[in-house]
């Protein structure tokens, strides 16, 4: 039996037209093979939702019946290769059709591979993965994280890198020629071609050994059954929030649980709490409810709530007040508010390294205006 | 009829009150207009509130079993039933409270729903509604001008040639989505003469938004306002941008801010100041380039979509409200 | 308590009414806290009466007209959410405008109780009664019960409000009343008194799942797969307990007011030793019994048996009932086309109840009484010679027959 799974895990709106272009494209070069395949989404992540972590499936057999035996069960249990466009979900995901924090390399098979886009080096990658028991091979498409929006995609050859890389690190799913066969038909497009045999020549895979990586248990919990839910499809409320810290002054709302959202974010905002002229804009237009109120009136976003949007700094008067930047940066979700009343100097430095180096990177988040992705791809071009 | 609860306007927005009603743990887009409507709604509101929330984005990602946002209590209501569950609510309350079955006090009855759920099936729901005024309730639509819990599909309140899953501009036709956005609030402002307060509102005018739920909570009777709300995933553009699409969704005179008080019409911020002379409308190019889902639409287009809304502007009797004017002087 | 003193109803009295007065009746003694109405035919005679009641201050409760049946039912199910006792109802397509909000009260766990003024469905368009409109729910988790009298409607309304409402149930309930003959035709009718049924029902109280600020929670978060069955599970399981509960409520009703049948469930007509057992519901149990009571003065052994609740089914009570027969002969007020006999709704479920006899009477199907054609006496010894011709014979010529229709 040889039936190859691929999942792609990718950030929701965003990335939905290029998990589609990948997988609908091995299914295709599988064809030329011989081979059968299917491809397809978790309806259990639909309707999807701007940067909220979701899947797609390629599935690849020899003939039809084997095909059978891993469709049985509608998702796989287990992939030989992950994909994964947006780097900073190697810290795990939280999706809708699952409970609590999936680690990136969950599904990804022994001595499988997880392929991932990033500017960053393996070493930083693997501390942000979650342990995993058994070894797999870690292969880096290197480039800046694509992200586009419903309507209009940003052709930046990012799946046609993956398509590439994908036939060097798993020849066993499709064989390179088969491939850009593919890409040549369905995409009409030399560039492209070559693009994914660039990919292909200077594809690299590190090997992960268990015990490399992030230490921490990802959170889970249990689901209760009929007996002890509660009637009527109810279950309660949130309990009201109190003082910051349970202390006396300054508001923190009681957040959810069970969905955190934290994951869903590729930027964080960090927060220059000298400049900040306590407009509170930040704090009232933040859709998630992230700012915890302190008690000398400033505004702390919470990092288990906080999804990334960047409404906070868009919003924010004060140049270089709130400044988004790269969630990679990160390894845990702690209080800057806290971080900046233990120490502030540490803290300011801190602080205005990563605005500084936010600002010569060029991670961006979507679609700004007619033209812009041309204008974006040109500009990262000339970056490389 | 029971009384109204204390809700005062708020002076500035240091005052907006700190207790959060709608907190963390919903699974909404990024940058979502459409929740941060509903936290500035209950928070206005208060916990003293009883929320009836039908099918669309702020149900389904808002509440998902095991997790709700909501400190308030709140109930799933059908698609086209904001108007019914509302009625059926504040019907309830009072009937038990006069009947002396339950404590008398007053309670908040809101019931949202989306452009599609509101101004599509929902209409004569929320018309029979208006018509009790007996009752003291709010409805909130809240506008992102699509089905888009359902992946977005054009609704009576999408914008003209808009891209969506049932309009994509194709080959042959270019521009699918044909219908002009219908005028809700007018709509059933002049239809319902009775109601007290029917108001439009833009998220990112939190102040405003504050005053006007508040208003409406507090003046008695059934009460209407209809919200705008930039959609980062169904207008297509980098999240962080909601707040500033609200706002050129108004500074181009596409969308007028106004509130109907006991007959009186009041327009506001920069509504007024365009009305006034004070301030010059932005090209409406200036708004439609910043979305993928009018990526599509060509010089022709703009000029079509910018003559619509100077006709608004220049011809309508009211501006964004009433587009009839008497034939003789 | 209603604060509204009345002078009626101080006492048991006697009235002569319809189906549908005595239902707004039941309305004001049960002290109802809100009523949509919407009108269709037959059924709005009764908001008809409960307006009344209302305008002359019989009782109090939010009367309100709707202006579609969807918005009717809507109402209904969110004042129940907040612990007002209800009560509505349609008719025919009527009753199916409202399908959506229907479905998701039994889905809430909301104990509405509606009348169904059975009604045909359109097209064409027709007022006689058909029993397919209120079948159509038999799946959803609603109390289905068929009333042949206008005493019945009353008695079973207030045991509607006592069961739907109680806290190991809490599931709607519809009773179905025939067009005309129940809605449009009256009969004297044993009214009693406010303060028995004061006593016989007990407050509407949702406790942990009331909708009221002082009990925050979140009612009807939307669900995927990792959750429904276990909700629907719980369903089932209210479903299940319904049965016990009925038959509690029943039996005190009986000890209350003096009134009532061996058995909540099915009602039993000169069954015990007969050899053809005709089985229906609601109204033309009035020819049937008369058919049959003539026929045993003739010498033939044959008897019916009448379904009242519809759901919860009682399979068991029916088995009891019908297995020492050698025929059954269903009669349906109903039609489902392409069924597995082409025949009607009650014909198969009874099928199904009777399957797992040792010994299976011969069951044949009758579809009669459509779009409110009146079942008569000789139609029901028609259907008694099928019965008999197949006992004859041991054989089955034609398993569904409908009866009175012109070639």
């Amino acid at each position: 039996m040889s039936t190859v799974a691929v999942e792609v895990v990718y950030r929701g709106i965003f990335q939905k037209s290029l998990a589609r272009n990948i997988v609908r494209n091995i299914v295709f070069a599988a064809r030329k093979d011989g081979k059968i395949g299917t491809a397809f989404g978790r309806y259990g992540d639909s309707p999807e939702r701007n940067g909220i972590p979701a899947k797609q499936f390629a599935v690849v057999a020899d003939d039809p019946e084997e095909l059978d035996e891993i469709l049985a069960q509608y998702e796989p249990t287990e992939v030989d290769v992950t994909i994964n466009v947006d780097d900073t979900m190697c810290k795990g995901v939280e999706s809708w059709a699952w409970y609590g924090l999936q680690p990136i390399n969950q599904l990804t098979k022994t001595d499988g591979t997880l392929i991932v886009t990033s500017r960053q080096d393996a070493d930083s990658l693997i501390r942000d993965m979650h342990q995993k028991d058994s070894p797999f091979g870690l292969s880096i498409v290197k480039s800046t994280v694509s992200f586009s929006g419903l309507w209009v995609y940003k052709d930046d050859h990012t799946d046609v890198r993956i398509l590439g890389n994908l036939c060097s690190i798993c020849p066993q799913l499709v064989s390179l020629d088969s491939m850009l066969e593919t890409i040549r038909e369905q995409m009409g497009s030399e560039t492209k071609v070559a693009s994914a045999q660039k990919a292909y020549d200077i594809a690299v895979v590190r090997s992960v050994e268990p015990g490399e990586g992030n230490p921490e248990t990802p959170y889970t919990f249990e689901l209760p059954g009929w007996k002890s839910m509660e009637e009527g499809v109810v279950i309660r409320a949130i309990e009201p929030g109190g003082g910051f810290r349970g202390g006396d002054s300054g508001y923190q709302p009681v957040r959810s649980e069970v969905f955190k959202k934290y994951s869903t974010r590729s930027m964080r905002p960090v927060i220059n709490f000298e400049t900040c002229i306590k407009c509170t804009l930040c704090w009232l237009q933040c859709p998630d409810t992230c700012f915890d109120v302190t008690p000398d009136g400033l505004y702390d976003a919470n990092m288990e709530s906080c999804c990334g949007c960047g409404v906070c700094e868009a919003v924010c008067p004060v140049p270089d007040c709130v400044t988004m930047v790269g969630e990679p940066d990160f390894e845990d979700n702690n209080s800057q508010w806290e971080m900046w009343q233990k120490d502030k100097e540490g803290y300011n430095q801190w602080m205005m390294a990563l605005v500084d180096k936010q600002k010569a990177e060029t991670r961006s988040h979507g679609f700004h205006h007619v033209g812009g992705y041309a204008d974006e791809i040109a500009t990262t071009e000339e970056a490389s | 009829m029971t009384t109204v609860q204390d809700l005062p306007q708020v002076k500035g927005v240091k005052n907006i009150p700190l207790e959060e009603q709608f907190t963390s743990g919903h699974r909404t887009c990024q940058g979502c207009e459409s929740a941060l409507v509903m936290r500035l709604m209950i928070k206005a509101a208060g916990p003293r509130t009883i929320v009836l929330g039908s099918t669309g984005c702020m149900y389904v990602a808002n509440t998902t079993y095991y997790s709700t946002p909501w400190v308030v209590p709140w109930m799933h209501t059908q698609l086209g039933s904001s108007g019914s569950a509302a009625t059926g609510t504040a019907a309830g309350l009072s009937s038990l409270m006069r009947k002396g079955k339950m404590h008398q006090e007053p309670i908040n009855v809101i019931a949202f729903c989306g452009d599609g759920g509101g101004a599509d099936m929902g209409l004569s729901a929320i018309s029979a509604a208006l018509q009790h005024d007996e009752y003291n309730l709010l409805i909130l639509m809240y506008d992102n001008e699509s089905y888009a819990n359902t992946d977005i599909q054009v609704s009576g309140s999408s914008p003209w040639g808009a891209n969506s899953t049932f309009s994509p501009p194709g080959k042959v036709h270019r521009i699918m989505n044909k219908r002009w956005k219908k005028n809700t609030a007018p709509m059933l402002a002049t239809g319902h003469p009775d109601v007290r307060y029917v108001a439009t509102a833009c998220g990112s005018y939190g102040l405003d938004f504050t005053n006007k739920i508040r208003r409406a909570l507090t003046i008695g009777g059934p009460t209407f306002i209809h919200s705008i709300d930039p959609c980062p995933k169904g207008w297509d553009y980098d999240p962080k941008f909601s707040h500033e699409l609200g706002m050129l969704a108004v500074e181009t005179g596409l969308w007028v801010q106004y509130e109907i008080i006991d007959g009186e019409v009041i327009l506001n911020g920069p509504s007024r100041a365009i009305a006034r002379g004070i301030r010059k409308r932005k090209p409406i190019t200036d708004y439609l380039t910043r979305q993928g889902r009018f990526a599509h639409m060509n010089e022709e287009d703009h000029k079509f979509f910018q003559e619509r809304v100077d006709e608004s502007w220049e011809k309508w009797w009211i501006p964004g409200i009433i587009p009839f004017s008497p034939k003789e002087q | 308590m209603t604060t509204v003193e009345t002078q009626l109803f101080q006492t048991e009295t006697e009235d002569l009414i319809s189906g549908s007065e005595a239902i707004a009746i039941a309305c004001a003694l049960a002290d109802v806290d809100v009523i949509t109405a919407y009108p269709i035919r037959p059924y709005d005679t009764v908001m008809q009466y409960v307006s009344k009641l209302k305008a002359d201050g019989v009782f109090d409760c939010d009367f309100i007209v709707a202006e579609s049946e969807h918005s009717q039912f809507e109402i209904v199910k969110h004042a129940s959410a907040v612990g007002a006792r209800t009560f509505s109802g349609s008719s025919g397509v009527g009753w199916f405008y409202a399908f959506e909000a229907i479905t998701v009260t039994a889905g809430l766990r909301m104990p509405v109780v509606a009348m169904v003024g059975n009604r045909a469905l359109d097209d064409p368009g027709a007022f006689g009664t058909e029993h397919n409109d209120a079948l159509a729910v038999r799946d959803l988790g609603w109390m289905l019960y068929w009333v042949a009298t206008a005493q019945e409607a009353l008695d079973t309304a207030l045991l509607a409000w006592r069961v739907a409402e109680d806290p190991n149930v809490l599931l709607p309930m519809a009773i179905s009343c025939d067009g005309s003959f129940l809605t449009h035709s009256q009969a004297i009718v044993k009214v009693p008194a406010s303060e028995q049924v004061r006593k016989y029902l007990p407050p509407y109280d949702r406790g942990k799942l009331q909708l009221h600020p002082d009990n925050p929670i979140t009612v009807a978060p939307q669900v995927n797969e990792d959750w429904l069955m276990e909700i629907r599970r719980q369903s089932d399981e209210a479903m299940k307990r319904s049965v016990g509960v009925i038959q509690e409520a029943y039996q005190e009703f009986k000890e209350e007011f003096g009134r009532g049948d061996p058995s909540p469930f099915i009602e039993q007509y000169m069954a015990e030793d007969a050899d053809i057992i005709l089985v229906g519901m609601g109204t033309l149990a009035l020819p049937v019994k008369v058919a049959i009571r003539r026929l045993r003065e003739q010498g033939t052994k044959v008897g019916f048996v009448r379904v009242k609740f519809f759901r919860p089914f009682a399979t068991e009570e029916l088995r009891q009932a019908l297995g020492h027969s050698k025929a059954v002969c269903v009669i349906d007020r109903d039609y489902s086309y392409g069924s597995p006999s082409f025949g009607g709704v009650l014909f198969h479920e009874m099928k199904s109840a009777l399957y797992s006899l040792e010994t299976r009477p011969l069951m044949l199907n009758f579809i009669a009484g459509l779009g409110g054609r009146e079942v008569r006496v000789r139609d029901v010894n028609q259907i008694v010679e099928f019965g008999q011709q197949a006992m004859a014979t041991g054989k089955i010529e034609q398993e569904t027959t409908w009866i009175g229709v012109r070639e």
